[in-house]
């Protein structure tokens, strides 16, 4: 499954895990599937699911990508959050089709009980409005990195000096904690039981990859030619944070770049723990 | 005839190996001699331990099985036989290694190395042959001792080919080669399909350690002196540990028991053609590469994390992943909808918790040694943790298959093992520290 889908696959499942009449939840990730009237609901990620026309669905459905196409009945709702859903003539949606976000089709004939548009912008983050929200995120993480440099300037060091020092030992952490962890936590959603736990597990790993974002612009602000010391580290967030978007303009190479960043700042901040003390490896004979 | 000419023939260029300032010598500079000792290292641990992993492992059952037609219960016997056969074979061979002082010595592991692949390609190439009870029985007997002496003489060549602070990233290379190629090809894993593949491999193999072997080369004289600077390894510095110690046999104990959840658990997923058919062996290649490159990815994270940790935090990682992936497993059987594919993140997790620990088995036990130990240590470790595991592991499960046991009930068992040991390893390094803590603070 595309690793970007997990907040949606976690809201998801919060959806779910608030509705009462759920107590199991079935997740397609990939493959073409017809959809049976097994109880439960439904989580489409990058699958392709169908609703035969003689079949009648209980949902709920949720579709966080992947493509969904209503031939037949589906008692509950069908949530939209990305992805597409086509919905047919023949199609009768007993609950509410709430649309969020992706790409919807209804044809005229189709019967559906509610129908509810909620439209949230979740394409590419390209344009005006995406440079804005990378500018806003630049500025929020430079006034995090002022404030940290102020008040835990060794903490950021002993980051900093982590990711100057051991790259690939950091990347190696940061990858396979968040490989291991993002796994981890969508299993837990899975319960719904351990939902709330998931949830804060995810809140943490922002926080900490925020962290790791600063540090990276903590190493990026010490080169840079600023004769204010305490002016540095936040300018080297904004750099930090610019470089990231103009790789994310480039196809699968500037995306794995940037992305092989992030993880060694998440790296660095893990190994030190948070900063608490400097990375000690062990020092081996020649 | 031109003097170049002259120079790149293979008369030529045996000469050249021969003096050090001939042209095999100078076509070894670019990487340098111990560039050479790495690349060999690579090669004969790649090729060997996927020999192992196809042919012996996986070929032996079926070639038990199906060829010859023995019960499960029969096969997993024999093969119990066979693990603790060449158990005693490596223990005895790498006692004697360290007395003659064969340890430090790369010329005599090449002749043991030049014995043990010419019988086994001797072996490779009969086994589709093999199609009674007597037949497998005896093919077994010489394969558990050929087994048995090429196990601490191919491990002890890192004392003599790989600098302790490489350790970590030639092991993961070697690691992550051997599982990559054998996640791709071959795909049948049957005994016929498996033994040309070998027969390819080995005998080119043999012949080079044949030549090896009977001619004195320039090149391999400075690798075999080598273990001078690299012998002592990375655990055994400023003071050696004694073979009768906990710093020896806990790794042990750990590596066994990773070995022998992985093999216990693995057996019966690979019997489920639900989950084989989407991974191991699908009839695609995209999983199949996929898993490939995870083998490779996971060795080389491991190869990273043992060079700057240490094998502690290693197998932190490993058992965890291990209590994860059955985790995964036993709550897709569970849960997971009948009819639908079971997702690829289950064999990837898998795939991971192998690559780590291959990945430290290769490096664990020369780090554990000197010259002077460094055939027991391997002997012991590769003999015990990894080969006795993992036939053990293996006929307990075909075992547990041939009483009837569900595999939802067996991986159970094994998710609680895992699950255990992902406890107890945290736990037991707290108490050590608690009582490194509690004899410090003593009075005299």
């Amino acid at each position: 499954m595309n690793l970007t889908l997990v907040p949606l696959l976690l809201v998801a499942l919060l959806m779910a895990s608030a509705d009462s009449g759920v107590e199991t939840v079935q997740l397609l990730v990939s493959g073409s599937h017809d959809l049976t009237n097994q109880p439960g609901a439904v989580v489409v990620a990058d699958a392709t699911a169908r609703v035969a026309v003689d079949t009648a669905v209980p949902g709920p459905v949720y579709v966080i990508g992947g493509e969904v196409v209503v031939s037949g009945e589906v008692a509950g709702d069908i949530v939209q959050l990305a992805g597409v859903v086509r919905v047919d003539d023949s199609a009768t949606i007993d609950g509410e089709l709430r649309h969020v976000g992706g790409s919807l089709a209804v044809a005229p004939g189709a019967v559906i009980g509610q129908r509810t548009s909620l439209p949230v912008a979740t394409g590419p983050r390209a344009g005006p409005a995406g440079l804005l929200m990378s500018a806003v995120t630049a500025l929020l993480l430079a006034l995090v990195a002022a404030r940290l440099r102020r008040r835990r300037g060794a903490a950021l060091d002993n980051v900093a000096d982590a990711i100057v020092g051991h790259p690939v030992v950091t990347l190696t952490v940061g990858a396979l904690g968040a490989l291991t962890a993002l796994t981890v936590f969508v299993f837990m959603a899975f319960t719904l039981l351990l939902l709330p736990v998931a949830l804060v597990g995810v809140v943490v790993g922002v926080v900490a990859t925020a962290h790791g974002a600063i540090a990276l612009g903590h190493v990026v602000g010490a080169r840079l030619p600023v004769v204010d010391p305490g002016w540095a580290t936040p300018l080297g967030v904004i750099v930090v944070v610019a470089i990231l978007q103009v790789l994310s303009i480039i196809p699968v190479v500037g995306d794995l770049l940037g992305l092989g960043a992030l993880l060694t700042g998440l790296g660095a901040v893990l190994v030190t723990y948070f900063g608490i003390t400097p990375l000690r490896v062990d020092v081996l004979p020649a | 005839m031109n003097t170049q000419s002259k120079s790149t023939s293979p008369a030529g260029l045996v000469r050249g190996l021969v003096d050090p300032a001939g042209p095999a010598a100078r076509l070894v500079g670019p990487i340098g001699v111990t560039g050479v000792g790495y690349v060999a290292y690579v090669a004969v641990m790649a090729a060997g331990y996927y020999y192992n992993l196809t042919f012996v492992q996986l070929g032996l059952i079926d070639l038990g099985t199906r060829r010859v037609g023995l019960a499960s219960s029969t096969v997993s016997r024999a093969m119990a036989g066979f693990a603790v056969a060449a158990l005693v074979v490596a223990v005895v061979t790498g006692r004697t290694m360290d007395r003659r002082g064969w340890g430090g010595s790369l010329p005599v592991k090449i002749r043991l190395l030049f014995a043990v692949v010419t019988t086994q390609t001797v072996l490779t190439l009969a086994a589709p042959r093999v199609s009674t009870s007597a037949g497998f029985v005896a093919w077994i007997v010489v394969c558990s001792a050929t087994l048995g002496v090429g196990m601490p003489v191919a491990f002890s060549l890192m004392v003599d080919l790989v600098a302790v602070r490489h350790r970590g990233h030639v092991a993961a290379v070697a690691a992550g080669l051997a599982f990559a190629v054998a996640a791709v090809y071959p795909l049948e894993w049957r005994i016929e399909a498996f033994a040309p593949v070998m027969a390819t491999m080995m005998v080119p193999a043999a012949v080079v350690l044949g030549v090896l072997s009977l001619r004195r080369f320039a090149f391999v004289d400075r690798l075999a002196r080598q273990h001078e600077r690299f012998g002592i390894g990375r655990f055994c510095r400023p003071t050696p540990i004694a073979t009768a110690s906990l710093a020896f046999w806990v790794p042990l104990a750990a590596m066994f028991a990773i070995f022998f959840v992985d093999s216990v658990g693995f057996l019966r997923i690979i019997e489920t053609p639900a989950y084989v058919s989407t991974s191991w062996q699908s009839p695609e290649i995209g999983p199949r590469l996929v898993i490939a490159a995870a083998h490779l990815v996971g060795a080389a994270m491991a190869g990273v994390l043992y060079t700057a940790f240490g094998r502690r935090w290693l197998l932190v990682w490993i058992f965890g992943l291990f209590a994860f992936t059955h985790l995964l497993y036993t709550t897709h059987l569970h849960t997971g909808p009948a009819g639908m594919d079971p997702p690829l993140a289950l064999p990837l997790f898998y795939v991971l918790a192998v690559s780590f620990y291959t990945t430290l088995n290769f490096a664990l036990w020369p780090d554990l040694s000197t010259p002077a130990t460094v055939g027991t240590r391997t002997a012991l470790g590769v003999g015990i943790a990894g080969w006795l595991a993992s036939f053990l592991s293996t006929s307990l499960a075909l075992y547990s298959e041939s009483l009837g046991l569900t595999l939802l009930d067996h991986l159970s068992l094994v998710n609680a093992l895992a699950l255990l040991l992902a406890v107890t390893w945290p736990v037991v390094a707290y108490i050590r520290r608690a009582r490194s803590l509690a004899t410090r603070r003593s009075p005299p």
